[in-house]
């Protein structure tokens, strides 16, 4: 057995004798193709790693909105913790009085109750051209209805109800056979009106009247018009609230900052 | 011997330094590449320690291997099967297989010298 190895190594020595100055060549080239191949793959995945291409000013940004997110979540702490030693100092008769008002503020919060204060109606009502050519009744769309409610929550809304619908954070609105439900129930066609309540109602119009809303109304024929109002009650939201769907969101989604 | 490594090296020196890089949807055909040619890498060596090395059988076995691993990965994705992982399987493989008589041969002539 070890003979036989001892001649292989021999024969294998005498071959590498034999292998000539061409074959060192060819085989040193091919061992340098080999480590050139491995220095790319290698180079490729080390630069997959995203490199942050943000400027100071967008940094800035982030770092200002981080900054406020972290500003409420500690305003948020200290409400809580200043309700909870209230709690704690009362006695029990107390602590029930308490715990009640907080769940009337946070129903009122949630729009279970009815409201009034001042604020704005917005009404959407159809634009007729003067021409005689032939006109169908502009009808209203559900995006069109979310494009406008999320501009007046941009403004600084506090509550708002459509027709007799009180808007909630879960609100639903959208195109059912052609009609617009809101809340699970239809709104009628145009005209419609959108009670609006805030601390700032003139504010809020001259916002209404600037806001490009008021051209994707205008494509579809229809106009809004705004009018103050020092007394408003909204309806209560009067069917249950089903939270039945909704989950806690883990992670961050993609492309969100 | 020595050249080769030398050359290895060259080539690995020259790679970083140039910082090529290709596009990650070419990455996959460059690793099935990279493990086709340490398979052709070790397969020599092996025969060149039993004394059975044929350097046209290298040198066609190097770029027969690397295209062909290529070639079956570029089916695979063209098929939506992952055939590269045949190519990575058996490469894989037969780098072990090399590698372990590699082993061995250098263990028995470095006994063998010792006796000696």
């Amino acid at each position: 057995m070890k003979e036989s190895h001892k001649l292989r190594w021999k024969q294998g020595n005498c071959d590498e004798m034999k292998l000539s100055n061409k074959g060192k060549i060819w085989i040193s080239s091919i061992c340098f193709i080999i480590g050139f191949m491995i220095a790319i793959l290698f180079e490729t995945n080390q630069s997959v790693e995203l490199r942050d291409t943000r400027d100071s000013w967008e940094i800035r940004t982030a770092l200002q909105q981080e900054q406020e997110i972290q500003q409420n979540l500690y305003n948020e702490i200290a409400a809580s913790e200043a309700l909870l030693q209230e709690y704690e100092k009362q006695p029990e008769r107390q602590q029930m009085e308490s715990l009640t008002e907080s769940i009337e503020l946070l129903k009122e919060q949630a729009g279970l109750t009815e409201i009034q204060g001042s604020g704005v109606i917005v009404t959407l009502q159809p634009i007729f051209q003067m021409d005689d050519s032939y006109q169908e009744y502009p009808e209203l769309t559900a995006e069109l209805l979310q494009f406008l409610i999320n501009q007046l929550n941009d403004y600084g809304a506090a509550h708002m109800a459509i027709e007799q619908e009180r808007l909630i954070n879960i609100t639903p609105i959208r195109n059912v056979n052609g009609r617009v439900y809101v809340n699970n129930s239809p709104i009628g066609s145009l005209p419609v009106e959108i009670y609006v309540l805030t601390d700032d109602p003139e504010r809020m119009i001259n916002h209404i009247e600037v806001s490009e809303s008021n051209d994707y109304f205008a494509l579809e024929n229809m106009e809004i018009i705004t009018e103050q109002v020092t007394e408003l009650v909204l309806p209560k939201f009067d069917e249950t609230i089903d939270l039945g769907g909704l989950d806690v969101l883990e992670s961050q989604e993609e492309g969100e900052s | 011997m020595l050249l080769p490594a030398l050359f290895l090296i060259l080539g690995l020196v020259l790679g970083l330094l140039t910082n090529i890089t290709i596009p990650e949807v070419y990455s996959n055909y460059l690793s099935i590449a990279v493990l086709a040619a340490l398979d052709t890498l070790f397969g020599g060596m092996r025969s060149q320690l039993e004394g059975k090395f044929n350097q046209s059988v290298f040198i066609s076995g190097f770029f027969f291997n690397v295209s062909l691993a290529a070639f079956l990965a570029f089916i695979g994705v063209q098929l939506g099967i992952d055939l590269y992982l045949a190519a990575i399987f058996a490469f894989g493989v037969r780098l072990f297989h090399n590698l372990a008589i590699i082993r061995r041969i250098m263990l028995e002539k470095f006994q063998f010298r010792k006796k000696e």
